[in-house]
């Protein structure tokens, strides 16, 4: 299954973006940013304010997009898509497999998301873009879930994004930051389920930073606070450094190198975070 | 003398005229930028590479499908000249005035930035120089869209 589905979105992927004969490409290349674990246009581990796709203002766009995320003990495959309307809103899906290594078992998780441009532009203008979001988890296996103590095998996010790209940043270089406050009840993601016998859930902080080096060449950071909602099993924040390349507006490919902190008791999880998408 | 090679003596000549009665050829924070383009025959080789952009770029080519192409050169060279603190004067219409029944949109807008960064890509300017460029000229985007 692991291979079959990156495979399979691979082949969506290229049937779509030959078929799309008019391109949707109002805006930079670069600004539509990549799909997030979640299906959200963002960074890789946080949705941003940003909306998928090259759609402008009088344009529909839309990315699928297929990421494969493989620390220590676990890891987790997305396949996915989104669609943008007039740079104003973006509904998303994706599909999570998450596999324990140590069993090869497997949880498998739906996200429906949608983000809501409220305010501003990423680059022009006084105002930041401000943007704000829901994410819809609803688990297809929650015995695991339940086993480690949470309440509930669904539940949803809500977040609040701002980013801001400066042209001419540190280093001449066009450099953008993005802020987001979510609330979530998510444990691991949702992974482990909503809730818990700790905390309901919380306010968490998740912050990006990203450099255009070149036109293509695109390297960041991303920090994701979460909430710690299970007595028995402690949550870390999470955290990445990746490089994206943009050879045009139609692909990308983004690695990253990521640190998942401590997942349902394994401890140090880090490893490695790969993700092809198509835009069009 | 092919016409744009008029157009360039010319603008040569008015440049020139500009930076003896200025006074402004002084070497400063400012001026480093006009240099960094090449001066003078830098911002001409990106206009006549931009303008060929814009002719072969579909998305916005309708805006200047009636324009006098020489003439745009002209004060578009003048215009980037003066916003790189160049020693010349600008001496076409203001923003405003162009653009307005223009309905020029965001999508247009960002696709003339494109444009212009290839026509520096392939007059060699560095990404950090075309940055610099793009975000002072990006301040312009509120007379240019919508109007």
């Amino acid at each position: 299954m692991t291979i079959v589905k990156p495979l399979t979105a691979a082949t969506l992927f290229f049937s779509l973006c030959v078929q799309s004969a008019l391109a949707q490409d109002g805006r930079i290349k670069g600004t539509g940013g990549v799909n997030s674990i979640s299906g959200a246009g963002g960074g890789g581990l946080i949705p941003w304010a940003t909306l998928s796709s090259h759609a402008s203002a009088q344009q529909d766009g839309g990315t699928l997009f297929a990421t494969r995320t493989n620390v220590d003990d676990f890891s987790l495959d997305v396949i996915g898509l989104s669609a943008s309307f007039k740079n104003r809103l973006e509904f998303s899906l994706a599909r999570q497999e998450f596999t324990i290594k140590a069993n090869n078992a497997q949880i498998e998780q739906d996200i429906i998301g949608v983000k809501l441009r409220v305010a501003g532009d990423l680059i022009f203008g006084n105002t930041p873009q401000l943007s704000i979001g829901a994410e819809r988890h609803s688990l297809r296996d929650p015995a695991t879930a339940f086993a480690v103590g949470a309440r509930e095998d669904n539940g949803t996010d809500y977040y609040i994004s701002a980013a801001r790209a400066w042209i001419n940043g540190p280093f001449h270089r066009t450099t953008m930051l993005n802020i987001n406050a979510r609330y979530s009840r998510a444990n691991q993601y949702g992974i482990l389920g909503y809730s818990g016998d700790e905390k309901d859930g919380a306010v968490a902080l998740e912050l990006a930073a990203a450099m255009f080096i070149t036109r293509s060449w695109v390297i960041g950071a991303e920090f994701r606070q979460k909430p710690d909602n299970l007595s028995a099993l402690k949550e870390d924040s999470a955290r990445d450094i990746f490089v994206a390349w943009l050879p045009s507006k139609r692909w990308s490919v983004t690695a990253a190198y990521v640190d998942l902190g401590d997942i349902a008791g394994a401890a140090d999880q880090t490893g490695y975070y790969l993700s092809l998408q198509g835009t069009f | 003398m092919l016409p744009s090679q008029v157009k360039r003596f010319s603008l040569a000549l008015f440049c020139t005229g500009a930076i003896l009665s200025s006074g402004c050829a002084t070497t400063s924070e400012n001026d480093s930028l006009y240099l960094a383009l090449g001066g003078h025959d830098g911002i001409a080789k990106i206009t006549q590479l931009f303008v060929m952009e814009i002719a072969y770029d579909d998305r916005v080519f309708h805006h200047f499908a009636d324009s006098n192409v020489e003439r745009f050169a002209e004060k578009f060279a003048e215009h980037l000249c003066t916003v790189v603190d160049g020693p010349c004067q600008y001496t076409g219409d203001s923003m405003i005035d162009i653009h307005t029944g223009m309905d020029v949109t965001e999508g247009g807008f960002n696709a003339i930035v494109e444009d212009l960064m290839n026509a520096m890509n392939q007059a060699d300017i560095s990404i950090g120089v075309q940055n610099r460029v793009l975000a002072r000229l990006a301040k312009f985007r509120g007379e240019v869209i919508n109007l």
